[in-house]
């Protein structure tokens, strides 16, 4: 009111997020933990390149492949290494099928499928099938011949699809019937709630282990969907509330006013307003996936070998506890991801708490 | 109180029939035949015959549909008839009951270990929250409460079975006795017990530990910057007494649910953690039931965990009501 007209511009106040992300990058553990899960998430998508027995790119026949590409989907192995009777061995084939032809290597010499052997590459000796502590060739060992690293590499793949596929599919699910739940009301929202409750007394293990039980051969794919349809009641419940709250605010009765329709006013209204608060319980919820998902493998109830997900290295090296670097390696790996996404998720719950904000900002 | 009580227990009652519902129609819809699961009949020189497979199917109700299955377990259930188990041949009570006890040994020392230490942990945080110590602990548990109960198991038979094997710390890796266990006399009995439990209490016991004394933490923060905690201060009560009678006595309320909700971890056990340890109790008999595809055991199972679940939430309301007069269920 008192703004003298002269002002040509009033200066923006940052929003609700970039507050939020200010407040955010000032904690140190949990920024240290962001650059962590990105480190992560690094490793994850370049994982053919650092581990792995086929080239990243390789010039064959006078054409350009990237065969390492076959790691993320068989698929997209080019079909002419199968003509050419390749057989997964590249080193060798490459230069006797096409002399002429040049590769670039991964990292690490290693498969995380099948053990690496006797001198596939130049002079190197095959992995030791029994007791293949760590050493030079296999810094953390090896497991039924197979390199541990590579195979932890790869498992990082698993472990973050994990995390985000199922806690997406739990946050989508939770979200939608939690808003649907508390912006309606009235006998939607009683039926709703008692599905929520019901959902809840079932032990989740119990009911994942079921319903694991009852796919004939299970995948990873699988396993994501079943942590996601098993985990969303706290994200429902946690909406629910936000939206029984946030529905008698001005803003929304402005919104009806102008005529705007319900799934409207929930998803563009309301939610952005609600998302603060749910966004904590999703990220601690990708910390839960990938303790379950590890767990489920431990037990041999993942997906199926041979797969490298971390939890499966730990169920190889139940069966011998001598070779402790079965055990030692992916278990370290898996505490380090969860604690970062712990740390994460406290962190943001500290950013976007308005009772926390210091007033000078 | 009564009405309440009676509209709660009703409405367990219609979410226990929907639960195992949904548990039967999944666990019928498992590829597999239970029937064939048993080493004896795989044998090919007694393959079962095909009347003999028929006349098993009947015996178990397995020739019935899903729905007429279902009904026919629940009104057996009524009655106290659980069926009884494919693979061991016994009723399933009887199985059951044969495991409670084992699962029990390791969860209720567990529990009351997590409750004796968790409350002087939180409490020694509030005092001497922000020092240098107490952010130690603090860091201490975080760090183990983001370590999963099994990968602590694993470390610790990592550690104390192999590591310090032939020492004087040497544990046993896995399983609820010794080999010799019989020709021990009963001193050696109880010692064999007891080694056989450290490691795993142990793993039952700090995931909850971590959880419980920074859940004592938070509530006690709150209650601390309460008025009647200035008062108490200002009248000249020591630190200690503060601590105890009026602070940590009024965060009790959020306390007493963890209880309640604990109630179904304690019989329920842990399947990840049983299997690790060999352990022959309920989370073990679950998994084995699931592989086995042994029906009535999975489902007397779910039947005695969904009942517990409830019981528990039903537990913690009233104990809701009863330790804060404010609640009441009129």
């Amino acid at each position: 009111m008192n703004k003298s007209p002269t002002t040509t511009e009033t200066k923006k106040s940052p929003g609700f997020w970039r507050h939020a992300w200010l407040r955010f990058r000032r904690k140190k553990l949990s920024m240290c933990a962001l650059i962590m899960v990105i480190f992560l998430s690094l490793v994850a998508i370049f994982s053919p390149m650092i581990a792995g027995t086929k080239p990243i790119v390789c010039k064959y026949k006078g054409r350009l492949y990237f065969p390492c590409m076959a790691y993320f989907n068989t698929n997209w192995e080019n079909p002419i290494f199968q003509k050419d009777r390749f057989r997964k061995r590249y080193p060798k084939n490459l230069k006797q099928k096409d002399p002429e032809s040049w590769a670039v290597w991964p990292l690490i010499f290693q498969d995380p499928y099948r053990p690496v052997r006797d001198s596939e590459w130049k002079d190197r000796p095959a992995n030791p099938f029994n007791g293949g502590e760590p050493s030079r060739l296999n810094i953390f060992g090896t497991s039924k011949g197979k390199d541990v690293l590579a195979m932890m590499v790869h498992g990082t793949r698993i472990a973050l699809l994990v995390g985000f596929v199922s806690t997406g599919i739990a946050a989508t699910i939770g979200i939608v019937v939690g808003a649907i739940s508390g912006y309606f009301g009235g006998w939607i929202d009683i039926i709703i709630s008692r599905i929520i409750e019901l959902v809840m007394c079932i032990p989740s293990i119990v009911l994942i282990l079921a319903l694991m039980a009852v796919i004939e051969k299970p995948t990873i794919w699988h396993m994501m969907a079943i942590l996601g349809f098993t985990s969303w009641t706290g994200m429902a419940r946690l909406t629910r509330g936000e939206f029984l709250k946030l529905k008698e605010s001005e803003f929304v009765a402005a919104g009806r006013s102008i005529g705007a329709g319900p799934f409207r006013i929930m998803f563009r209204h309301i939610l952005p307003n609600a998302m603060a608060p749910v966004m904590v319980p999703i990220v601690f919820g990708i910390a839960a996936a990938i303790k379950v998902e590890a767990g489920l493998s431990l037990l041999g109830f993942g997906a199926p070998p041979p797969n490298p997900s971390w939890g499966t290295i730990l169920n190889a090296g139940m069966t011998n506890y001598t070779e402790w670097w079965q055990i030692v390696f992916p278990g370290i790996a898996i505490f380090i991801t969860i604690l970062a996404y712990n740390l994460i998720g406290e962190g943001l719950q500290e950013a976007t708490d308005p009772r926390l904000a210091d007033p000078k900002d | 109180m009564a009405g309440y009580l009676i509209r709660r227990i009703l409405l367990g009652l219609l979410t226990l029939l929907l639960i195992t519902m949904a548990i039967y129609a999944l666990i019928r819809h498992m590829p597999g035949n239970p029937l064939a699961t048993d080493a004896a009949m795989m044998n090919p020189e007694n393959m079962p015959s095909e009347e003999d497979i028929q006349r098993m199917r009947a015996a178990y109700g397995l020739d019935k549909s899903i729905p007429e299955a279902y009904v026919h377990w629940l009104t057996n259930m009524v009655k106290g008839d659980f069926g009884s188990s494919f693979s061991e041949k016994k009723p399933v009570l009887e199985v059951i009951g044969s495991r409670v006890a084992n699962t029990l040994l390791l969860t209720v020392p567990s529990l009351i270990l997590a409750y004796i230490l968790a409350i002087p942990i939180g409490l020694f945080s509030t005092a001497r929250s922000g020092k240098t110590d107490e952010r130690l602990v603090g860091v201490g548990l975080y760090m183990l409460y983001a370590i999963p109960s099994f990968i602590a198991a694993l470390f610790l038979q990592l550690l104390f079975a192999v590591k310090l094997e032939g020492t004087a710390f040497e544990l046993p890796l896995m399983g609820i006795r010794a080999d010799e266990y019989e020709t021990l006399t009963s001193t050696e009995r109880i010692w064999d017990r007891l080694e056989h439990m450290i490691l795993p209490v142990i793993s039952f016991t700090y995931v909850s530990l971590a959880y419980y004394s920074r859940f004592i933490k938070a509530n006690m923060e709150e209650v601390i910057r309460q008025d009647y905690i200035r008062t108490a201060k200002a009248k000249g009560l020591g630190p200690i007494r503060i601590m105890i009678h009026h602070a940590f006595r009024n965060t009790l309320i959020p306390f007493v649910t963890l209880l309640g909700l604990s109630l179904p971890a304690l019989l329920g056990g842990a399947i990840i953690l049983e299997q690790i340890f060999n352990w022959p109790g309920m989370g073990q008999l679950y998994f084995r039931s699931i592989l086995t595809r042994d029906y009535p055991v999975i489902m007397g199972l779910t039947f005695a965990l969904s009942v517990l679940t409830l019981l528990g939430q039903l537990l913690a309301d009233i104990l809701y009501a009863f330790v804060d007069p404010r609640i009441s269920y009129q």
